[in-house]
């Protein structure tokens, strides 16, 4: 299966990065743990045997790792997740405007924040090129949204000015 | 789609934008001095169980003649999850007590949650207002499989242990169950299956020996299903359960009656007080709709038994909840799995 | 329920004349399969105010042609953008994306609809032919059976990530405990949902097969031009019709494959229950199992396509048979679709076939029709759908992120789905870049929770004795089964390893 993989220039490992699934994964399982601590057998049986096998398999790959660091075949660089780091910056930047969206569309409806998403969105990919055609497009695929979702299917997204006013138009 | 004879999507949707067209209006300011009318919009209903289910079934009989009388729309939203848990605490959370949004759902199932675990609202700051049926919980079996009466079942229980399908273990028809287990000496032991679809499936594929759920949707799966024993005081439906006996006259137990099905309008009790008015237009028109013969016409398309069908007051509904609360606290140690 | 061929002549072109009302169900379906956290169900739904005013033959005709072609749409996004539009379609990817990304989208959906159709129309026939036989299937495949075929479909964790079987497995089962969250079946205890409410009724399905696959694919994708290598841009800019038509004659070669993985649909599907998403696992894992090239799955391998597709339009058929035969809907669409006939007044169950055969046989002649008449519409379509991934990533990353934040939203209507699509979303990012199979958590996030259920459903019925798992003669049978196919793969390569070692 394709799977991205990083071409590093040096020999050693940078195995930083692999850690990060794992230690989550440790952690969820533990909270998880302490939810079930005092539940009835049938709530624990299948989340014990299953989580005790991913605790194991996490302690294999921990001293796996820890003798390819004895070994100095590897270190604990994070690269292999923040490598590209020409593309960190947008990365981040998109991540911040899709919490945005999430957070805005509650009460600033789906249409327009829809738009003002995939406008700025686009802007910070396109590094502020070709403007009108972004806005455009834009408000062209909000609108579209807006039909579709809304007045078509009749989804509740929450709405907004936008969607208010066209109720009273309609 | 141009079909003949039949309402399009497009004369749907502009119905739906009329009616918005008429919130828009009602909500300015101008309008509403004018004139106080209620309904003025689709009203929303909270169900916390999912679509197609026995709830939802009966919902939408009601309120296809329930809407004639109010004159607006309803909109049913669906909340599963957690044996209902969840419809409520959406509907507590997001619910305006306004009289638009109501919830429905079985209460006899749901109100035995709060014996479970109390939920993060207060039980007083909502209540049943009117209940829309009486479902008795019954006993029921493979047409194909070896009982054909409720003895054959009880001899065979005190020989090996049966499986009994159920809803879920917190339902007034598992309650019967385990009352009439505890009775006659029959071991049953009860396999929750999350919803009465699935467990109508799990007796029709033999994997469980028999089950207990509210009678309306084995009924109307007659052809598969024999009824074998009710819960309840009497049987408001023999001629469509091959007769099945009660459990008080049948095994001279004094058990109180268990309606399993007991599917029943709430609303904020906040709802009330701050507008009396709409809440009367609400119960006024609701109790229209049990003696519109459109309703009965309603009824009878689902197939369940409009004998069941049986308007319960507010004060009906309340005392039917702390009956059960009662019989939970009872059982509970069996509910929550920590005998 | 007695085969009359004239009878089933009079009904298909009975169903024919109703193409009026096939051909716009076909394109809806078609429409909503294709928008990630829509489906048949939910459209049904939403359209039944005009489905109930409908005479019941005309509209449970629409509701099967929506459904049939629902469920070939939710492919489309699958391979073109690597969006799995619902469950079912979510092993779909695992071989139509590299396709796409490889340049070939469009021969990947030629391949998809020949499989999806041909698959789709075995299987009804099969259905309406076997239908008295079938039925029983169900009353054999209780929890015991279907916890092995659940295994079946889990052992893929170790397969998929053939190259790091550690890190594959620590995916797949991080996946299992992610599934695991929710209340329990039994007591309704919540279980590792963090207090969200949300969460209470597991997770949902749809925010995490988005997140994963499209929202991690989205942020990774940006540091390319096209979603599509250098190459395949190439091979993109010169295909013409004569590349689609190589896929159909592909996927045509591949008509045995599509024979017994549409099969397993088939049978999978007439579980009460069950689904096409487990079908379509299982239908990959045994294709993989039992391929000459197993390492190729999973880069663009045209059987690894033909197997999901094929297999969850078997499905399709399938759900339908407990539905008219014990009257007990077999998925979700199938229990709306019980609402709409029982609002009629029909009743349901073995009698329907002598009191009105034109009802009962409907629905599988209404999807035979439908299929014939879908791939004589989509075929040409194949071509310019595929030319949406030549578009530039500035556009597609935010439409692709939009498009499924609400498709994250419409399954269940709760904002707190498009933060969870979101949190998928970094969790699959992280996982890509660090050697993770997103696929083996996906599977694990959707196997788990019903292999639960099964689990917990046996052990109860035997009252905790864990020999129940090994006490009936098909489990049995399934368990030497999944023990032959988890095995086979290993022995096979140890054997070409020797092979090769004699020959060198």
């Amino acid at each position: 299966m394709a799977q991205e993989s990083t071409p590093l220039e040096s020999k050693r490992k940078r195995i930083g990065g692999d850690l990060v699934i794992p230690l989550a994964a440790v952690a969820f399982t533990i909270y998880y743990f302490s939810t079930i601590i005092d539940s009835p057998w049938t709530a624990q049986v299948s989340a014990f045997f299953v989580g005790t096998i991913l605790i194991v398999l996490i302690g294999i790959l921990g001293v796996r790792s820890v003798i390819a660091l004895k070994k100095g075949e590897a270190d604990l660089g994070m690269e292999t997740l923040l490598a590209s780091r020409a593309y960190l910056s947008r990365r981040l930047g998109l991540l911040a405007l899709t919490v945005g969206f999430i957070f805005v569309v509650d009460w600033a409806g789906f249409t327009l924040t829809t738009f003002v998403f995939l406008a700025t969105a686009m802007l910070l990919l396109s590094e502020g090129r070709n403007r009108r055609f972004i806005l455009f497009l834009s408000a062209m695929l909000a609108l579209a949204g807006y039909l579709l979702f809304i007045l078509a299917f009749e989804t509740r997204f929450p709405a907004g000015p936008f969607e208010n006013l066209m109720k009273q138009v309609l | 789609m141009a079909i003949p004879g039949t309402p399009t999507r497009r004369a749907f949707l502009k119905g739906s934008a009329a009616a918005a067209g008429a919130v828009g209006l009602a909500s300015h300011p101008l309008a509403f001095a004018l004139a106080e009318t209620f309904p003025s919009r689709n009203i929303n209903v909270y169900v916390p169980t999912r679509e197609g289910g026995g709830a939802d079934r009966n919902l939408r009989a009601f309120t296809s003649v329930w809407k004639k009388y109010l004159k607006v729309n309803f909109e049913n939203a669906y909340f599963p999850g957690a044996a209902g848990r969840v419809g409520y605490e959406k509907y507590m959370g997001l619910a305006k007590p306004d009289c638009y949004d109501l919830l429905f759902g079985n209460m006899g199932p749901e109100v035995l949650n709060w014996v479970v675990k109390q939920p993060s609202f207060d039980l007083n700051d909502y209540f049943y207002f009117a209940r829309v049926d009486e479902d008795p919980g019954v006993l029921f079996v493979n047409r194909d499989g070896p009982f054909k009466t409720i003895d054959d079942i009880v001899a065979e229980g005190k020989k090996r242990t049966l499986n009994v399908a159920v809803s879920r273990l917190a339902h007034p028809a598992s309650l019967g169950a385990l009352a009439l287990a505890k009775h006659t000496g029959a071991q049953f032991n009860l396999i929750p299956l999350s919803g009465g679809r699935n467990t109508m499936a799990g007796v029709a594929t033999k994997e469980a020996d028999l089950g207990a759920l509210p009678s309306g949707g084995v009924i109307s799966r007659g052809k598969n299903f024999r009824i074998a024993l009710m819960f309840t005081h009497d049987n408001p439906v023999p001629d469509r359960t091959d007769n099945a006996p009660t459990i008080n006259a049948h095994f001279g137990t004094n058990l109180p009656s268990l309606v399993a099905g007991s599917r029943a309008f709430a609303i904020k009790r906040e709802a009330v007080q701050n507008h009396p008015d709409r809440y009367k237009i609400l119960t006024d028109t609701l109790k229209e709709v049990f003696t519109d013969p459109e309703y009965k016409v309603a009824v009878e398309k689902t197939k369940a038994p409009w004998e069941l069908i049986k308007y319960g007051s507010p004060e009906a509904c309340a005392q039917q909840a702390k009956d059960l609360m009662v019989l939970g606290e009872e059982y509970k140690a069996l509910l929550t799995g920590q005998s | 329920m007695e085969f009359d061929p004239g009878l089933f002549v009079e009904l298909f072109a009975r169903t024919l004349s109703f193409w009026w009302v096939i051909i716009p169900a076909i394109f809806l379906g078609l429409v909503v399969g294709a928008i990630p956290g829509f489906s048949a169900a939910n459209t049904i739904i939403i359209l039944l105010p005009l489905t109930l005013a409908m005479d019941p033959e005309i509209g449970l005709i629409f509701m099967v042609a929506l459904y049939a072609s629902s469920r070939m749409g939710a492919g489309i996004p699958a391979i073109l953008v690597n969006i799995p539009g619902t469950a079912g379609a979510a092993a779909t990817p695992l071989d139509g994306y590299p396709m796409t990304k490889a340049g070939r989208g469009h021969q990947a959906l030629a391949i998809s609809f020949v499989s999806s159709t041909a698959g789709g129309l075995l299987t009804t026939i099969l259905a309406l032919l076997a239908m008295p036989w079938l039925s029983q299937v169900a009353y054999y495949l209780h929890s015991v059976e279907m916890i092995v075929v659940m295994l079946f479909g889990i052992s893929l964790i170790a397969s998929v990530a053939a190259r790091d079987t550690l890190k594959g497995l620590i995916a797949g089962f991080f996946g299992l405990m992610i599934g695991a969250i929710g209340a329990d079946v039994v007591y309704a205890t919540p279980r590792g949902t963090f207090g969200f409410l949300e969460l209470y009724d597991k997770v949902p399905l749809i925010p995490a097969l988005v997140g994963l696959f499209a929202i991690s694919e989205a942020f990774l994708v940006i540091e390319q031009r096209s979603i599509i290598t250098k190459e395949g841009q190439a091979l993109m800019a010169k295909a013409g019709w004569a590349e689609t038509w190589e896929g159909v004659r592909i996927a045509c070669s591949k008509w045995w494959h599509i024979t017994w993985t549409s099969i397993i649909g088939l049978v999978i599907g007439v579980v009460p229950g069950a689904g096409a998403s487990i079908a379509s696992f299982v239908a990959y894992q045994q294709s993989r199992t039992y391929s000459k090239t197993p390492e190729l799955y999973g880069t663009g391998h045209v059987e690894g396509l033909v197997a999901p597709e094929s297999a969850n339009n078997g499905v399709t058929s399938g759900t339908l048979i407990p539905l008219l035969v014990i009257g007990i809907p077999g998925g979700a669409t199938a229990a709306i679709m019980l609402v709409v006939l029982q609002y009629h007044g029909v009743a349901i169950g073995p009698d329907l076939f002598l009191s009105n055969p034109n009802l009962a046989y409907g629905p599988f002649t209404a999807m035979a029709v439908t299929y014939a008449l879908m791939i004589l519409t989509i075929m040409p379509l194949a071509r310019y759908m595929s030319k949406v991934t030549v578009v530039s990533t500035v556009y597609m990353t935010p439409v692709i992120i939009s498009f499924t934040l609400v498709g994250a939203f419409v399954s269940r209507e709760y904002v707190f789905d498009m933060y969870l699509a979101l949190v998928f979303g970094v969790i699959g990012y992280i996982a890509r870049k660090t050697g993770y199979h997103v696929a083996a958590i996906l599977i694990g996030v959707i196997l788990g929770p019903m292999l639960e259920n099964y689990f917990l459903r046996a052990l109860r019925m035997s009252q905790g004795d864990i020999m129940v798992l090994f006490s009936s003669t098909l489990g049995n049978i399934l368990w030497v089964l999944l023990a032959f196919s988890i095995g086979l793969p290993y022995y096979l390569q140890y054997r070409r390893k020797r092979r090769r070692q004699a020959t060198a």
